[in-house]
């Protein structure tokens, strides 16, 4: 059976110490104040009571992912088994995909010139091995696995806790995230959020279905004319045969 | 004019004329193939998903893909640089003169006739006269006026396309990743523009003027041809005593 890579995030374990975010940012080498990963935390009061709680966040992973309708270049794409992955050599770094995803998990590398983003550290898990913040991750508040695997420790914990996905009535794309609260309401501070998208790729969004109606009306506009020719020519072949026969 | 022959043919064609305009039309057809092949998301698609996902297994992925598709773009940019600059008062300023459409009256005067044109292949206004035609007709001039403007922004905005990422840091300078996704969007407006155009052109070369097509091929053509649907022509080389 095909895999399915799943994080799941107990929210309720994650202590804030943000180790996750530096064994990422050791791993992949990320620059000064750059990283794939974070930790979001959200404060309230409750019965006038201060209450926290903590969001380990990072790429969802989506089965609709956003960013890749919006690469033009398929540098942005996905594995069969749920990791959408960036392609480096292919990235122009144009940035289209940044505002296209509704989590804020993309962002120009300054070094490399290309999108970065979290890959559920694609290199290591083919290895066998775990994500970096996943293995480093003191409280185990991060497991990843794979979700078809019956016997694996997230498809046990999926079917044990109730776990939910940030997702919205405006944007509900299948994240492959999900996340423990204890039954605790998702506050609106993590939830994925529709960006406004730079004003090129709203005209190429307009541009495309116009480009593509103009040629297939001149190809039908052609086709006719041919057929019309077509038509003509018969005419005029069975006018002169008939004048013949007179 | 009666004591013209127009039955006989006329070479109004230099042979590398007709070199360029077939390397042309081959190596744009390999430039839509493989450009077509390059784009993989939703943003763009005009052809099924299967093009870039056969083109890129094809030629081992998109990144061999986006550079064999730069390459043959340089090529087209260099051979048309160079034949130019070597052809330049004899054959492309002349050339120039003849089927730009620059001014608000000509731009009118031929969108008048390529719209009669047009309607006649369906019957329509078949008794409006058509104003004689020189060199190039209203329809080859705006086609040629809009395949010019679009073949220049098509080579400026690919070169910034395929160089813009190699040389500049994008996160140094919003300005250089904004001028990358205009330059987009002008690049696949520009190949849509060709495109439609180009349907019609082919349309005409096979189907209504076959002796177009020939004359693309051989240089000659008869002048009963140019008499019938270039009277201006016809009397410009009339007037030279070539025919």
């Amino acid at each position: 059976m095909t895999k399915k890579y799943v994080m799941l995030a107990d929210t309720v374990r994650c202590i804030n110490c943000k180790a996750c975010v530096v064994a990422c940012r050791a791993e992949w080498e990320t620059p000064m104040g750059y990283t794939r990963d974070w930790v979001k935390e959200v404060e309230w009061v409750q019965n006038d009571q201060p209450k926290v709680m903590l969001f380990p966040g990072r790429c969802q992973h989506c089965d609709d992912a956003p960013c890749i309708e919006a690469c033009p270049s398929g540098a942005a794409y996905k594995r069969a088994d749920g990791l959408v992955l960036q392609d480096n050599c292919i990235c122009s770094g144009c940035e289209l995909c940044v505002p296209a995803c509704p989590y804020e998990a993309r962002w120009l590398n300054p070094v490399t010139n290309t999108i970065s983003k979290c890959t559920f550290c694609q290199p290591r898990i083919d290895k066998g091995l775990e994500p970096a913040c996943v293995q480093t991750c003191v409280g185990r508040a991060l497991i990843f696995g794979d979700m078809n695997d019956q016997e694996s420790e997230v498809s046990k914990l999926l079917k044990e806790k109730e776990w939910v996905r940030l997702t919205t009535d405006e944007v509900n794309i299948g994240p492959n995230h999900y996340y423990y609260t204890a039954g605790e309401a998702l506050p609106d501070e993590v939830m994925p959020k529709l960006h406004d998208r730079h004003l090129s790729g709203k005209t190429m969004e307009i541009v495309n279905p116009i480009g593509a109606i103009a040629i297939g009306g001149m190809l039908l506009t052609f086709l006719g004319a041919g057929v019309m020719k077509l038509i003509g020519r018969r005419n005029e072949v069975s006018t002169s045969e008939n004048q013949e026969e007179k | 004019m009666s004591d013209t022959n127009t039955s006989q043919m006329i070479h109004v064609r230099e042979k590398k004329s007709i070199y360029m305009h077939w390397f042309n039309a081959g190596i744009r057809l390999l430039l839509l193939l493989t450009g077509f092949g390059i784009i993989s998301g939703e943003l763009v698609r005009v052809v099924p998903a299967f093009w870039p996902t056969f083109m890129q297994g094809l030629f081992g992925g998109n990144e061999n893909l986006i550079l064999i598709h730069s390459i043959l773009a340089m090529i087209w940019i260099g051979v048309f640089v160079l034949f130019i600059i070597l052809n330049f008062t004899n054959i492309v300023w002349p050339f120039l003169k003849k089927v730009l459409v620059l001014t608000p009256s000509s731009a009118i005067r031929d969108l008048k006739s390529m719209s009669i044109n047009l309607l006649q292949l369906f019957g329509l206004m078949k008794n409006v006269p058509i104003a004689p035609q020189g060199r190039y007709n209203g329809a080859q001039r705006l086609l040629g006026t809009m395949l010019i403007f679009c073949s220049i922004v098509l080579a400026f905005t690919g070169l910034y396309l395929f160089f813009g990422p190699q040389f500049l840091n994008f996160s140094e300078n919003p300005l250089y990743g904004a001028i990358f996704r205009w330059f987009l969007v002008a690049h696949v407006s520009c190949v849509f523009l060709v495109i439609t155009g180009v349907i019609a052109h082919i349309y005409f070369a096979i189907i209504e003027e076959p002796e177009c097509l020939e004359a693309m091929k051989s240089g000659n053509i008869s002048v009963d041809f140019i008499k019938h649907h270039n009277v201006l022509w016809y009397d410009e080389l009339k007037q030279e005593g070539k025919v």
